[in-house]
Protein backbone atom coordinates (compact mmCIF):
# COMPACT_ATOMS: atom_id res chain seq x y z
CA UNK A 1 0.00 0.00 0.00
CA UNK A 2 1.57 3.29 -1.01
CA UNK A 3 1.63 6.23 1.35
CA UNK A 4 -1.15 8.14 -0.34
CA UNK A 5 -3.54 5.17 -0.17
CA UNK A 6 -2.57 4.55 3.44
CA UNK A 7 -3.18 8.20 4.26
CA UNK A 8 -6.66 8.14 2.71
CA UNK A 9 -7.49 4.84 4.41
CA UNK A 10 -6.62 6.39 7.77
CA UNK A 11 -8.77 9.39 6.99
CA UNK A 12 -11.75 7.17 6.20
CA UNK A 13 -11.09 5.14 9.36
CA UNK A 14 -11.15 8.23 11.59
CA UNK A 15 -14.96 8.72 11.54
CA UNK A 16 -15.45 4.98 12.08
CA UNK A 17 -13.12 5.15 15.08
CA UNK A 18 -14.99 8.23 16.31
CA UNK A 19 -18.34 6.44 16.37
CA UNK A 20 -16.78 3.32 17.86
CA UNK A 21 -15.30 5.31 20.76
CA UNK A 22 -18.24 7.64 21.34
CA UNK A 23 -21.22 5.43 20.54
CA UNK A 24 -19.74 1.93 20.89
CA UNK A 25 -17.85 2.53 24.12
CA UNK A 26 -19.86 5.56 25.28
CA UNK A 27 -16.72 7.55 26.13
CA UNK A 28 -18.29 10.97 25.64
CA UNK A 29 -15.65 13.73 26.01
CA UNK A 30 -13.02 11.27 27.18
CA UNK A 31 -12.60 10.33 23.52
CA UNK A 32 -11.36 12.96 21.04
CA UNK A 33 -13.54 14.39 18.27
CA UNK A 34 -12.05 12.29 15.48
CA UNK A 35 -15.05 12.97 13.26
CA UNK A 36 -14.02 16.60 12.93
CA UNK A 37 -10.38 15.60 12.42
CA UNK A 38 -11.50 13.20 9.67
CA UNK A 39 -13.62 15.86 7.94
CA UNK A 40 -10.84 18.45 8.14
CA UNK A 41 -8.22 16.13 6.65
CA UNK A 42 -10.55 14.58 4.05
CA UNK A 43 -11.64 18.05 2.95
CA UNK A 44 -8.05 18.84 1.93
CA UNK A 45 -7.99 15.75 -0.28
CA UNK A 46 -11.03 16.57 -2.40
CA UNK A 47 -12.69 19.51 -4.15
CA UNK A 48 -15.14 21.80 -2.41
CA UNK A 49 -18.37 20.10 -3.56
CA UNK A 50 -17.41 16.59 -2.42
CA UNK A 51 -15.97 18.06 0.80
CA UNK A 52 -19.37 19.62 1.54
CA UNK A 53 -21.04 16.28 0.81
CA UNK A 54 -18.68 14.44 3.18
CA UNK A 55 -19.31 16.99 5.91
CA UNK A 56 -23.06 16.80 5.42
CA UNK A 57 -23.13 13.00 5.50
CA UNK A 58 -20.93 12.61 8.59
CA UNK A 59 -22.67 15.45 10.42
CA UNK A 60 -26.04 13.85 9.69
CA UNK A 61 -24.82 10.61 11.26
CA UNK A 62 -23.95 12.48 14.43
CA UNK A 63 -27.33 14.21 14.34
CA UNK A 64 -28.99 10.80 14.59
CA UNK A 65 -28.18 10.98 18.32
CA UNK A 66 -29.34 14.54 18.77
CA UNK A 67 -32.94 15.37 19.54
CA UNK A 68 -32.14 18.83 20.81
CA UNK A 69 -31.13 20.41 17.49
CA UNK A 70 -31.38 17.95 14.64
CA UNK A 71 -29.41 19.24 11.66
CA UNK A 72 -26.98 21.39 13.65
CA UNK A 73 -24.15 18.90 13.23
CA UNK A 74 -24.93 18.44 9.53
CA UNK A 75 -24.80 22.19 8.91
CA UNK A 76 -21.66 22.82 10.97
CA UNK A 77 -19.81 19.89 9.35
CA UNK A 78 -20.89 20.97 5.84
CA UNK A 79 -19.52 24.45 6.42
CA UNK A 80 -16.37 22.94 7.93
CA UNK A 81 -15.89 20.73 4.87
CA UNK A 82 -16.21 23.73 2.55
CA UNK A 83 -13.70 25.80 4.51
CA UNK A 84 -11.36 22.82 4.86
CA UNK A 85 -11.32 22.35 1.11
CA UNK A 86 -10.87 26.06 0.46
CA UNK A 87 -7.91 26.12 2.87
CA UNK A 88 -5.84 24.34 0.21
CA UNK A 89 -5.90 27.52 -1.85
CA UNK A 90 -4.50 29.49 1.06
CA UNK A 91 -2.06 27.06 2.70
CA UNK A 92 0.07 24.67 0.66
CA UNK A 93 2.07 21.97 2.38
CA UNK A 94 1.36 19.81 5.40
CA UNK A 95 3.98 20.86 7.91
CA UNK A 96 3.62 19.71 11.50
CA UNK A 97 2.92 23.19 12.80
CA UNK A 98 0.36 23.88 10.08
CA UNK A 99 -1.52 20.61 10.65
CA UNK A 100 -1.67 21.03 14.43
CA UNK A 101 -2.91 24.61 14.03
CA UNK A 102 -5.37 23.60 11.30
CA UNK A 103 -6.86 20.75 13.32
CA UNK A 104 -6.97 22.80 16.52
CA UNK A 105 -8.61 25.79 14.89
CA UNK A 106 -10.95 23.63 12.78
CA UNK A 107 -12.21 21.65 15.78
CA UNK A 108 -12.70 24.79 17.81
CA UNK A 109 -14.56 26.51 14.94
CA UNK A 110 -16.78 23.46 14.56
CA UNK A 111 -17.73 23.78 18.23
CA UNK A 112 -18.40 27.47 17.73
CA UNK A 113 -20.60 26.82 14.67
CA UNK A 114 -22.59 24.15 16.50
CA UNK A 115 -23.02 26.47 19.49
CA UNK A 116 -24.30 29.23 17.24
CA UNK A 117 -26.62 27.02 15.22
CA UNK A 118 -28.45 25.24 18.07
CA UNK A 119 -30.18 28.45 19.10
CA UNK A 120 -30.40 30.43 22.33
CA UNK A 121 -32.85 28.07 24.09
CA UNK A 122 -30.51 25.09 23.97
CA UNK A 123 -27.22 26.98 23.99
CA UNK A 124 -25.03 26.23 27.01
CA UNK A 125 -22.98 28.94 28.66
CA UNK A 126 -20.73 30.44 25.97
CA UNK A 127 -17.80 31.23 28.22
CA UNK A 128 -17.42 27.65 29.40
CA UNK A 129 -18.31 26.00 26.09
CA UNK A 130 -16.12 28.13 23.86
CA UNK A 131 -13.27 29.19 26.12
CA UNK A 132 -12.92 26.18 28.43
CA UNK A 133 -14.31 23.07 26.76
CA UNK A 134 -13.60 24.30 23.22
CA UNK A 135 -9.81 24.72 23.39
CA UNK A 136 -9.36 21.59 25.52
CA UNK A 137 -11.38 19.45 23.10
CA UNK A 138 -9.68 21.04 20.08
CA UNK A 139 -6.19 20.48 21.46
CA UNK A 140 -7.03 16.90 22.40
CA UNK A 141 -8.45 16.14 18.93
CA UNK A 142 -5.51 17.77 17.14
CA UNK A 143 -2.89 15.89 19.15
CA UNK A 144 -4.62 12.52 18.82
CA UNK A 145 -5.19 13.09 15.09
CA UNK A 146 -1.55 13.96 14.46
CA UNK A 147 -0.44 11.13 16.73
CA UNK A 148 -2.49 8.63 14.73
CA UNK A 149 -0.98 9.82 11.45
CA UNK A 150 2.53 9.55 12.87
CA UNK A 151 1.95 6.19 14.54
CA UNK A 152 0.50 4.57 11.43
CA UNK A 153 3.19 5.98 9.14
CA UNK A 154 0.57 7.82 7.09
CA UNK A 155 2.21 11.19 7.75
CA UNK A 156 3.24 13.10 4.68
CA UNK A 157 4.45 16.61 4.14
CA UNK A 158 3.17 17.20 0.59
CA UNK A 159 -0.48 17.89 -0.31
CA UNK A 160 -2.25 15.70 -2.85
CA UNK A 161 -2.51 16.85 -6.47
CA UNK B 1 0.00 16.97 -20.58
CA UNK B 2 -3.32 18.56 -21.70
CA UNK B 3 -3.23 22.32 -22.15
CA UNK B 4 -4.58 24.47 -19.29
CA UNK B 5 -8.16 25.46 -20.02
CA UNK B 6 -9.40 28.37 -17.89
CA UNK B 7 -13.03 27.91 -19.08
CA UNK B 8 -13.03 24.28 -17.91
CA UNK B 9 -11.59 25.28 -14.53
CA UNK B 10 -14.28 27.95 -14.14
CA UNK B 11 -16.93 25.39 -14.95
CA UNK B 12 -15.61 22.93 -12.33
CA UNK B 13 -15.37 25.72 -9.77
CA UNK B 14 -18.94 26.83 -10.51
CA UNK B 15 -20.21 23.27 -10.16
CA UNK B 16 -18.40 22.94 -6.82
CA UNK B 17 -19.97 26.11 -5.50
CA UNK B 18 -23.45 25.00 -6.56
CA UNK B 19 -22.93 21.58 -4.97
CA UNK B 20 -21.64 23.14 -1.75
CA UNK B 21 -24.56 25.54 -1.53
CA UNK B 22 -26.94 22.66 -2.20
CA UNK B 23 -25.62 20.75 0.83
CA UNK B 24 -25.71 23.86 3.00
CA UNK B 25 -29.33 24.36 1.95
CA UNK B 26 -30.13 20.72 2.69
CA UNK B 27 -28.63 21.06 6.17
CA UNK B 28 -30.71 24.17 6.82
CA UNK B 29 -33.82 22.32 5.65
CA UNK B 30 -32.95 19.52 8.11
CA UNK B 31 -33.00 22.04 10.93
CA UNK B 32 -36.41 23.30 9.89
CA UNK B 33 -38.07 19.92 9.36
CA UNK B 34 -40.98 18.94 11.63
CA UNK B 35 -39.90 16.97 14.71
CA UNK B 36 -41.62 13.81 13.46
CA UNK B 37 -39.67 13.80 10.21
CA UNK B 38 -36.40 14.50 12.05
CA UNK B 39 -37.10 11.62 14.40
CA UNK B 40 -37.82 9.35 11.43
CA UNK B 41 -34.51 10.22 9.78
CA UNK B 42 -32.62 9.75 13.05
CA UNK B 43 -34.30 6.41 13.75
CA UNK B 44 -33.54 5.24 10.21
CA UNK B 45 -29.85 6.03 10.58
CA UNK B 46 -29.65 4.44 14.03
CA UNK B 47 -31.23 1.23 12.81
CA UNK B 48 -29.00 0.93 9.72
CA UNK B 49 -25.60 2.64 9.39
CA UNK B 50 -25.12 3.22 13.11
CA UNK B 51 -26.61 -0.08 14.28
CA UNK B 52 -23.21 -1.84 14.63
CA UNK B 53 -21.93 0.89 16.97
CA UNK B 54 -25.07 0.73 19.10
CA UNK B 55 -24.77 -3.06 19.23
CA UNK B 56 -21.21 -2.68 20.52
CA UNK B 57 -22.37 -0.44 23.34
CA UNK B 58 -25.23 -2.79 24.20
CA UNK B 59 -22.74 -5.62 24.49
CA UNK B 60 -20.27 -3.54 26.50
CA UNK B 61 -22.97 -2.25 28.87
CA UNK B 62 -24.49 -5.68 29.41
CA UNK B 63 -21.10 -7.22 30.09
CA UNK B 64 -20.26 -4.49 32.58
CA UNK B 65 -23.58 -4.85 34.38
CA UNK B 66 -23.35 -8.62 34.50
CA UNK B 67 -19.82 -8.57 35.82
CA UNK B 68 -20.69 -6.10 38.54
CA UNK B 69 -23.97 -7.53 39.66
CA UNK B 70 -23.49 -11.26 39.41
CA UNK B 71 -22.70 -11.83 43.07
CA UNK B 72 -25.27 -9.26 44.14
CA UNK B 73 -27.95 -10.90 42.02
CA UNK B 74 -27.20 -14.29 43.48
CA UNK B 75 -27.76 -12.91 46.99
CA UNK B 76 -30.96 -11.20 45.90
CA UNK B 77 -32.21 -14.37 44.25
CA UNK B 78 -31.64 -16.38 47.41
CA UNK B 79 -33.45 -13.75 49.47
CA UNK B 80 -36.32 -13.56 46.97
CA UNK B 81 -36.81 -17.33 46.94
CA UNK B 82 -36.94 -17.37 50.74
CA UNK B 83 -39.41 -14.46 50.80
CA UNK B 84 -41.60 -16.04 48.12
CA UNK B 85 -41.77 -19.30 50.00
CA UNK B 86 -42.78 -17.56 53.22
CA UNK B 87 -45.42 -15.35 51.59
CA UNK B 88 -47.12 -17.85 49.33
CA UNK B 89 -49.84 -18.48 51.91
CA UNK B 90 -50.50 -14.73 52.22
CA UNK B 91 -50.84 -14.34 48.45
CA UNK B 92 -53.24 -17.28 48.21
CA UNK B 93 -55.30 -15.87 51.04
CA UNK B 94 -55.32 -12.44 49.41
CA UNK B 95 -56.54 -13.87 46.10
CA UNK B 96 -59.28 -15.85 47.88
CA UNK B 97 -60.46 -12.75 49.77
CA UNK B 98 -60.52 -10.70 46.56
CA UNK B 99 -62.71 -13.34 45.03
CA UNK B 100 -65.06 -13.29 48.00
CA UNK B 101 -65.33 -9.49 47.91
CA UNK B 102 -65.62 -9.46 44.08
CA UNK B 103 -62.73 -7.01 43.79
CA UNK B 104 -60.66 -6.78 40.67
CA UNK B 105 -57.01 -7.73 40.60
CA UNK B 106 -54.65 -4.96 41.58
CA UNK B 107 -53.50 -3.12 38.49
CA UNK B 108 -50.08 -2.05 39.57
CA UNK B 109 -47.41 -0.55 37.37
CA UNK B 110 -45.61 -2.62 34.80
CA UNK B 111 -41.86 -2.25 34.89
CA UNK B 112 -39.64 -3.08 31.97
CA UNK B 113 -35.94 -3.22 32.72
CA UNK B 114 -33.56 -1.69 30.17
CA UNK B 115 -29.94 -0.85 29.61
CA UNK B 116 -28.99 2.77 29.02
CA UNK B 117 -26.93 3.55 25.93
CA UNK B 118 -25.36 6.98 25.63
CA UNK B 119 -23.90 8.11 22.32
CA UNK B 120 -21.45 10.66 23.69
CA UNK B 121 -21.58 12.63 20.46
CA UNK B 122 -21.94 16.40 20.13
CA UNK B 123 -25.51 17.53 20.75
CA UNK B 124 -26.58 14.24 22.31
CA UNK B 125 -26.51 15.57 25.87
CA UNK B 126 -29.69 14.96 27.84
CA UNK B 127 -30.76 12.00 25.71
CA UNK B 128 -30.06 8.30 25.81
CA UNK B 129 -31.09 5.13 24.06
CA UNK B 130 -32.85 2.16 25.66
CA UNK B 131 -32.57 -1.41 24.45
CA UNK B 132 -36.33 -1.98 24.78
CA UNK B 133 -39.13 -0.82 22.51
CA UNK B 134 -42.76 -1.28 21.53
CA UNK B 135 -42.22 -5.08 21.43
CA UNK B 136 -41.65 -4.90 25.19
CA UNK B 137 -44.69 -2.71 25.81
CA UNK B 138 -42.80 0.59 25.95
CA UNK B 139 -44.65 3.63 24.61
CA UNK B 140 -43.94 7.32 24.08
CA UNK B 141 -44.08 9.32 27.36
CA UNK B 142 -43.45 6.31 29.59
CA UNK B 143 -41.49 7.45 32.67
CA UNK B 144 -37.95 6.13 33.12
CA UNK B 145 -36.77 5.52 36.67
CA UNK B 146 -33.59 4.32 38.31
CA UNK B 147 -32.95 2.95 41.76
CA UNK B 148 -32.59 6.50 43.10
CA UNK B 149 -35.78 7.93 41.56
CA UNK B 150 -36.99 9.68 38.42
CA UNK B 151 -34.56 9.86 35.50
CA UNK B 152 -36.67 11.05 32.55
CA UNK B 153 -39.18 9.88 29.99
CA UNK B 154 -39.37 8.09 26.65
CA UNK B 155 -39.53 10.36 23.60
CA UNK B 156 -39.39 8.01 20.61
CA UNK B 157 -40.12 4.31 20.37
CA UNK B 158 -39.01 1.77 17.81
CA UNK B 159 -39.73 -1.94 17.75
CA UNK B 160 -36.73 -2.94 19.81
CA UNK B 161 -35.26 0.34 21.00
CA UNK B 162 -36.34 3.72 22.33
CA UNK B 163 -34.97 7.22 22.72
CA UNK B 164 -35.45 8.94 26.06
CA UNK B 165 -34.56 12.28 27.61
CA UNK B 166 -33.28 12.73 31.14
CA UNK B 167 -34.24 15.51 33.56
CA UNK B 168 -31.50 17.84 32.26
CA UNK B 169 -33.36 18.27 28.95
CA UNK B 170 -35.00 21.71 28.56
CA UNK B 171 -38.34 20.05 27.71
CA UNK B 172 -38.43 18.13 30.98
CA UNK B 173 -41.07 19.29 33.47
CA UNK B 174 -42.97 17.40 36.15
CA UNK B 175 -45.65 18.24 38.68
CA UNK B 176 -44.30 17.42 42.12
CA UNK B 177 -45.18 17.57 45.78
CA UNK B 178 -43.57 17.09 49.14
CA UNK B 179 -43.98 13.62 50.60
CA UNK B 180 -46.52 14.85 53.16
CA UNK B 181 -48.60 16.41 50.38
CA UNK B 182 -48.43 19.89 51.95
CA UNK B 183 -46.87 21.68 48.99
CA UNK B 184 -47.25 21.24 45.26
CA UNK B 185 -45.16 22.80 42.49
CA UNK B 186 -43.55 22.30 39.11
CA UNK B 187 -40.03 20.91 38.78
CA UNK B 188 -37.89 21.82 35.79
CA UNK B 189 -34.14 21.72 35.05
CA UNK B 190 -31.71 24.61 35.23
CA UNK B 191 -28.41 24.23 33.39
CA UNK B 192 -25.20 24.93 35.27
CA UNK B 193 -21.95 26.19 33.79
CA UNK B 194 -20.78 22.59 33.68
CA UNK B 195 -22.95 19.52 33.16
CA UNK B 196 -22.23 18.37 36.70
CA UNK B 197 -23.82 21.57 37.98
CA UNK B 198 -27.23 20.99 36.36
CA UNK B 199 -29.93 21.26 39.00
CA UNK B 200 -33.67 21.01 39.41
CA UNK B 201 -35.86 23.92 40.43
CA UNK B 202 -39.12 23.41 42.32
CA UNK B 203 -41.24 26.47 41.56
CA UNK B 204 -44.77 27.55 42.42
CA UNK B 205 -44.61 26.81 46.14
CA UNK B 206 -46.96 29.14 48.06
CA UNK B 207 -45.15 32.03 49.73
CA UNK B 208 -46.25 31.09 53.25
CA UNK B 209 -45.17 27.45 52.84
CA UNK B 210 -41.58 27.06 53.88
CA UNK B 211 -39.70 23.87 53.02
CA UNK B 212 -36.83 22.63 55.13
CA UNK B 213 -33.61 21.36 53.65
CA UNK B 214 -33.71 17.60 53.16
CA UNK B 215 -37.45 17.32 52.44
CA UNK B 216 -38.10 14.69 49.78
CA UNK B 217 -40.02 15.79 46.69
CA UNK B 218 -41.95 13.23 44.65
CA UNK B 219 -44.11 13.26 41.54
CA UNK B 220 -47.67 14.35 42.36
CA UNK B 221 -49.46 12.23 39.77
CA UNK B 222 -51.08 15.30 38.22
CA UNK B 223 -51.00 15.36 34.46
CA UNK B 224 -50.97 12.37 32.19
CA UNK B 225 -47.41 11.12 32.30
CA UNK B 226 -45.87 10.48 35.70
CA UNK B 227 -47.58 8.33 38.33
CA UNK B 228 -47.63 9.63 41.88
CA UNK B 229 -44.79 8.92 44.25
CA UNK B 230 -41.56 8.75 42.22
CA UNK B 231 -38.72 10.48 44.04
CA UNK B 232 -37.59 13.54 42.05
CA UNK B 233 -35.13 15.16 44.41
CA UNK B 234 -34.41 16.54 47.84
CA UNK B 235 -34.82 20.20 48.83
CA UNK B 236 -31.38 21.85 48.99
CA UNK B 237 -32.04 25.54 49.58
CA UNK B 238 -34.25 28.49 48.71
CA UNK B 239 -33.71 29.72 45.16
CA UNK B 240 -35.92 32.81 45.14
CA UNK B 241 -39.11 34.38 46.39
CA UNK B 242 -41.52 35.82 43.85
CA UNK B 243 -42.85 39.19 45.01
CA UNK B 244 -44.58 37.87 48.09
CA UNK B 245 -46.72 35.21 46.42
CA UNK B 246 -44.46 32.25 45.77
CA UNK B 247 -41.19 30.56 46.44
CA UNK B 248 -38.83 28.40 44.43
CA UNK B 249 -36.38 25.87 45.84
CA UNK B 250 -33.30 24.19 44.44
CA UNK B 251 -33.49 20.40 44.54
CA UNK B 252 -30.66 17.91 44.74
CA UNK B 253 -31.67 15.48 41.98
CA UNK B 254 -32.48 11.96 43.09
CA UNK B 255 -30.60 10.55 40.10
CA UNK B 256 -27.42 11.70 38.38
CA UNK B 257 -27.95 10.78 34.69
CA UNK B 258 -24.27 10.13 33.98
CA UNK B 259 -24.10 7.47 36.67
CA UNK B 260 -27.02 5.39 35.43
CA UNK B 261 -26.54 2.37 33.19
CA UNK B 262 -29.60 0.33 34.09
CA UNK B 263 -33.18 1.65 34.39
CA UNK B 264 -36.81 0.64 34.61
CA UNK B 265 -39.46 1.94 32.22
CA UNK B 266 -42.87 2.27 33.84
CA UNK B 267 -45.31 1.01 31.25
CA UNK B 268 -48.51 0.78 33.28
CA UNK B 269 -50.54 -2.40 33.00
CA UNK B 270 -53.41 -3.23 30.71
CA UNK B 271 -53.84 0.41 29.81
CA UNK B 272 -54.53 1.58 33.33
CA UNK B 273 -52.54 4.24 35.14
CA UNK B 274 -49.72 3.13 37.36
CA UNK B 275 -50.78 3.39 40.97
CA UNK B 276 -49.09 5.27 43.79
CA UNK B 277 -45.41 4.39 43.81
CA UNK B 278 -44.50 6.24 46.97
CA UNK B 279 -43.48 3.15 48.88
CA UNK B 280 -40.91 2.18 46.26
CA UNK B 281 -38.72 5.22 46.92
CA UNK B 282 -39.69 6.89 50.14
CA UNK B 283 -39.80 5.52 53.67
CA UNK B 284 -43.21 6.65 54.81
CA UNK B 285 -43.86 7.94 58.31
CA UNK B 286 -46.02 5.51 60.29
CA UNK B 287 -49.02 7.82 60.15
CA UNK B 288 -48.95 8.03 56.35
CA UNK B 289 -48.41 4.30 55.97
CA UNK B 290 -51.38 3.61 58.20
CA UNK B 291 -53.51 6.08 56.20
CA UNK B 292 -52.56 4.46 52.93
CA UNK B 293 -53.18 0.95 54.09
CA UNK B 294 -55.88 0.84 56.74
CA UNK B 295 -55.19 -1.79 59.29
CA UNK B 296 -51.60 -2.26 58.27
CA UNK B 297 -50.31 -1.37 61.71
CA UNK B 298 -52.59 -3.93 63.26
CA UNK B 299 -51.01 -6.81 61.39
CA UNK B 300 -48.35 -8.49 63.43
CA UNK B 301 -44.92 -8.66 61.86
CA UNK B 302 -45.81 -6.43 58.89
CA UNK B 303 -44.47 -2.85 58.96
CA UNK B 304 -45.53 -1.81 55.50
CA UNK B 305 -47.64 -3.94 53.24
CA UNK B 306 -46.25 -4.72 49.80
CA UNK B 307 -48.12 -2.82 47.11
CA UNK B 308 -49.29 -5.98 45.38
CA UNK B 309 -51.07 -7.14 48.48
CA UNK B 310 -53.05 -4.03 49.31
CA UNK B 311 -56.80 -4.07 48.85
CA UNK B 312 -57.88 -1.57 46.22
CA UNK B 313 -61.22 0.20 45.86
CA UNK B 314 -63.76 -1.29 43.45
CA UNK B 315 -63.55 -0.70 39.70
CA UNK B 316 -65.79 2.35 39.70
CA UNK B 317 -63.43 4.27 41.98
CA UNK B 318 -60.40 3.14 40.02
CA UNK B 319 -62.07 4.34 36.84
CA UNK B 320 -62.72 7.76 38.38
CA UNK B 321 -59.13 8.23 39.41
CA UNK B 322 -57.93 7.02 36.03
CA UNK B 323 -59.11 10.30 34.54
CA UNK B 324 -56.04 12.04 35.85
CA UNK B 325 -53.71 9.28 34.81
CA UNK B 326 -52.44 7.75 31.65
Amino acid sequence: MNQRTLYRTILVALPVLHFLLHVGFGLDRAAPDLLTVGILLLAREVRMGPAAAIGFGLGLLEDAFSIRAFGANALSCTILGIFGSRSRDLFVGETFVFLVSYLFLGTWVRGLLHWLIIGPELRPDGLVTLLVHGPVDAGYAALVGIGLLLATGAWRSEPSA
Amino acid sequence: MPPFDPDSMDSVRGRDWRLSLLFVAMAIVLLALPAGVQEGIGAGLRSTVLRPFIAVQEAVTNTRIRARELAELQDQLDAAVALLASQRTLADENARLRGLLELRERTGPGFVSASVIRSGTRGSQSMFLLDVGSRDGVAVNDPVVAAGGLLGLVREVGAGSAVAIDWTHPDFEVSAMTVDGEAFGMVSPRAGDFREEDRLLLAGIPYYTSLDEGVEVVTSGRGSIYPRGILVGIVADLARTDAGWGRAYWLRPAVRPAEVDHVLVITGERGTPAADLLEYWVELPDTLAADTVPGADAMPGVDTLPVADTVLPPDSVVADTAGGGR
